[in-house]
């Protein structure tokens, strides 16, 4: 994995997708490509109520991304300094292998530019301090960004406080 | 063109910079730069209208507005001197979707339509005659030629000397399906003329009709001009009647092709000469305005020998064609010697075999290879019995009382002379021969005859005689005289005269509407009509290059029969099904080099289009190792090579050749379709160290991100 998180609190989460159009517009894509998308999982009926979940799906840039494997050219690559997996543009020739390869979706294909695009957790925006685009304008402020290890902290906050909290637990 | 870029290219590359640059920071202004760059690409794609200068003009102007910042004033100073520069280069990209600098590469121009003076748009004729469209085929070819049975039997084909399939075998037969085409479609009675203008009151005058003036007089009718041709001759055709011999060109061809342009309202008057039997002055009164001169060449040049003009026997070999053409035929002589290399001589020895010669020989002062004949004429010259004499020069006519015994001929040697590439023949002292011979046939070049030309006396000629004109236009320098032909460039090939009468039509048509000629020779049109021949790697690749069949040799020795007896049907839509339509294909060798060294596959083996080191081309070896991956496909900015699905089956097809067909694989979950097996094993190749992908579900791309963001719901602590 890299040495960020991309951290989805979906118990705020109301799928509004405003990620998916700050992302889209961010790197001007067109029809088609979404470099993180939001599936919306149910309804369904838990404990009698319709319940829905709203999964944000970006790239999670594996340890050992089988995308980077599977790319004949070298153009999907491993940045060595935070694991960021990213495509140049430059090199890819578009053959889509990566596509086929990654079990998660998370290449996309450009059919302007005969080219994959990927979510690369916007690291021109990361190398200038920035969050990227997806988190800077969610609703709800339920995607962040950082290390990994600032971001278990919410869930293990939240956790205790459930814990300690009866009427707010679903358990 | 001066430039080396080609400016529409080089005012999209300003523009995308200048938008990406971040320099124009107006907002007006950057949505100006962004349409303009629009209108711009399209031009260079082939898909500019004709209202598209007009729209960049206008939107030129809006740069100029009260409180325009300077970076909107320099952009639109730019591109307006650069577009005023090169107005007829965008022009001729909208007009003609041909770029022959290769940088706009939907519009790089096919070689053998290139190669074609009258730049006939081959690659689509060819498709439409593969499909077995005739009448169109000969529809398309005559907005560019309007002889296409003619140039179909006679023509010197410098587009097959250009054709890339050449590289892989033969050149395709480009020069005989024409007239399979014209001969079907007239046959057929769908050999029509187009929709002609109505009469717009002006009137041209044609001088020859010839192919240059035949050319000139058909595009000036279907303009709407009223067009009299004046002609020396009883005939119509000119040299295409009275220089090449029936046996090449029966006359039935000529006849029904100038009946076609007749049938356009032309008026011929026949056995008038210019200058004596109509006279300038009397043409201008008539209210004819504008003149143009294909008056050809035909005047033969001396030989220079001694004893040439004491006999009877001794004549040119233009003359003898033309009084055997127009029905002398009279043997010569028993022993003929024709002098001379190129196709007249050929044609004056073969036709003194078919009147009863009973041995022709060709005196030639270079050898066999240096020949300007066509290789077809002296092989068949040879198959009939014709004797060739090589380095040969004539010394002396000898005989007495009237009546040759014989050619004194001298041995020549080739001899490389300084600022010449071309061999040099230099006699060999005392190497002195006779031929034995009874007539004696010069045939070592013509020029032109001005006689009857004085009534155009501003006009200039050059030192070799003929007529000096701007070639864009095929102006004179006498202002409404036009001239075209071998009267402009001395002896030369029926299609250049074509399309020198073709680019006099439109240069006539915009003196007489006082429309400035244009500064660059107009490119060829490509009109775009979509019909790539479909057929399997293997089709294309064993389509052979048909025999021609040929008259018996007895019979080509004596009657005027056609020599060439023509392909039957399948074999010339076999023969046109061999093009490999290099309109769309510009061969830039992408995909190869994609396939070979970005994806390692090397499947594609197109040695053909790699120019300065061709290697083997097969069509057939690609479905050895092709993953349909479709790198190629999105990387071929002409879309030449696709990717299409169809019936299950994924293809790639380059320019409609099939060259592979793998089954579609489908999404477990939605059926969406999936790369094929090929491919997904190239995968599972790759990633094979990290997981058997035997373990994976065939699913697309959305499937697996809703199913991995279910498992993510699922395996979730419920909080």
């Amino acid at each position: 994995m890299s040495k960020y998180y991309l951290f989805q609190d979906i118990k705020k989460c109301i799928g509004c997708h405003a990620c998916e159009i700050q992302c889209k517009s961010n790197k001007n894509l067109p029809i088609g490509p979404k470099l993180c998308q939001i599936i919306q999982v149910g309804p369904k009926f838990i404990n009698g109520l319709p319940k829905m979940s709203f999964i944000f799906m970006p790239c999670f840039h594996c340890e050992n991304p089988w995308c980077v494997s599977a790319c004949p050219t070298g153009a999907m690559q491993k940045r060595s300094k935070d694991g960021i997996v990213f495509v140049d543009k430059d090199l890819c020739v578009g053959c889509k292998t990566c596509v086929s390869a990654c079990p998660w979706g998370a290449p996309q294909w450009n059919q302007d530019t005969g080219k994959v695009e990927k979510c690369d957790y916007c690291m021109d925006r990361i190398d200038q301090g920035l969050d990227p685009a997806c988190v800077t304008t969610c609703t709800t402020g339920c995607l962040q960004f950082g290390n990994v290890e600032e971001t278990t902290q919410i869930r293990r906050e939240r956790h205790a406080s459930a814990v300690a909290s009866l009427e707010k637990s679903s358990f | 063109m001066a430039e080396k870029t080609c400016p529409v290219r080089k005012t999209v590359i300003y523009l995308s910079e200048q938008i990406s640059s971040g320099y124009l920071t107006d907002p007006k202004g950057r949505r100006i730069s962004e349409q303009i760059l629009h209108l711009t690409e399209e031009i260079a794609e082939g898909a500019g209208g004709s209202d598209h200068l007009s729209a960049i003009d206008s939107l030129i102007e809006e740069y100029f507005f009260d409180t325009s910042p300077v970076q909107n004033v320099e952009t639109g100073n730019f591109l307006k001197t650069k577009i005023a520069e090169h107005r007829e280069i965008f022009q001729s990209h909208i007009e003609t979707k041909n770029c022959p600098s290769h940088d706009c590469v939907k519009l790089a121009p096919a070689p053998c339509q290139m190669a074609c003076p009258a730049g006939i748009d081959i690659p689509t004729y060819l498709s439409l005659i593969a499909e077995g469209k005739d009448a169109q085929a000969i529809e398309v070819i005559r907005r560019d030629n309007p002889l296409p049975w003619v140039c179909g039997l006679i023509c010197t084909r410098p587009c097959e000397m250009m054709c890339v399939r050449a590289r892989i075998d033969t050149p395709v037969s480009i020069k005989f399906l024409k007239a399979f085409a014209a001969e079907r479609a007239m046959s057929d009675r769908a050999y029509i003329n187009p929709e002609k203008k109505d009469f717009n009151g002006k009137k041209v005058c044609v001088v020859g009709a010839g192919p240059g003036g035949l050319s000139a007089a058909y595009y000036l009718a279907l303009m709407g001009y009223g067009v009299r041709v004046i002609e020396d001759l009883p005939v119509p055709g000119g040299m295409i009647m009275v220089g090449i011999p029936r046996y090449r060109l029966p006359r039935e061809v000529i006849d029904r092709e100038v009946a076609m342009i007749e049938d356009l309202g032309v008026e011929f008057s026949y056995s008038t000469r210019f200058g004596k039997d109509v006279t300038f002055e009397q043409l201008k009164k008539q209210g004819y305005e504008s003149f143009f001169i294909a008056i050809g060449a035909h005047k033969s040049w001396d030989l220079g020998i001694k004893g040439e003009k004491d006999f009877p026997k001794v004549f040119d070999a233009v003359k003898f064609l033309k009084d055997v053409a127009l029905g002398e035929h009279h043997v010569p002589g028993k022993h003929v010697v024709v002098i001379g290399g190129g196709n007249v001589a050929i044609d004056a020895a073969r036709t003194s075999l078919r009147l009863g010669a009973e041995e022709v020989t060709i005196a030639y002062r270079r050898s066999r290879t240096q020949m300007p004949a066509d290789i077809e004429e002296v092989e068949q010259a040879e198959e009939e019995g014709i004797e060739f004499a090589f380095l040969t020069i004539p010394k002396k006519v000898v005989g007495k009382n009237g009546i040759i015994t014989g050619l004194d001929c001298i041995k020549a040697e080739l001899i490389k002379k300084k600022g010449s590439d071309r061999l040099a023949p230099v006699p060999i002292l005392g190497k002195d021969f006779i031929i034995k011979a009874d007539a004696v046939i010069s045939a070592i070049g013509q020029y032109v005859d001005d006689e009857g030309m004085e009534a155009f006396d501003q006009m200039n000629w050059t030192r070799r005689g003929t007529i000096e004109v701007n070639h864009a236009s095929m102006e004179t320098t006498m202002p409404g005289v036009f001239a075209a032909g071998d009267a402009v460039s001395g002896p030369a090939t029926v299609i250049e005269a074509i399309g020198g009468g073709k680019r006099a039509a439109e240069a006539i048509d915009r003196y007489l509407n006082d429309i400035p000629q244009p500064r660059m020779p107009k490119l060829p049109i490509k009109y775009n009509i979509e019909t790539s021949i479909e057929m399997s790697a293997s089709r294309k690749m064993t389509l052979k290059h048909p025999e021609m069949p040929m008259l018996n040799v007895d019979r080509r020795r004596t009657m005027f029969q056609q020599v060439e007896l023509g392909y039957d049907e399948e074999s010339v839509r076999r023969e046109a099904g061999r093009c490999l339509r290099c309109d769309i294909c510009r061969r830039c060798g992408k995909c190869v080099e994609i396939c070979r060294d970005k994806m390692g596959i090397d499947a594609l083996k197109f040695g053909y289009m790699d120019f300065d080191n061709p290697s083997e081309t097969d069509f057939r070896a690609t479905s050895e190792k092709c993953i349909t991956c479709g790198a190629c496909a999105a990387n071929c900015e002409n879309h030449a090579i696709v990717i299409e699905e169809e019936d299950g089956q994924r293809m790639l097809k380059l320019c409609g050749t099939i060259l592979n067909k793998q089954d579609i694989q489908y999404c477990e979950e939605c059926n969406a379709i999936l790369p094929s097996i090929e491919y997904l094993q190239f995968i599972a190749q790759k990633t094979g160290k990290l997981t058997k992908v035997t373990e994976n579900r065939l699913l697309c791309n959305a499937c697996q991100r809703k199913l991995s963001a279910k498992i993510n719901v699922e395996t979730r602590p419920v909080t």
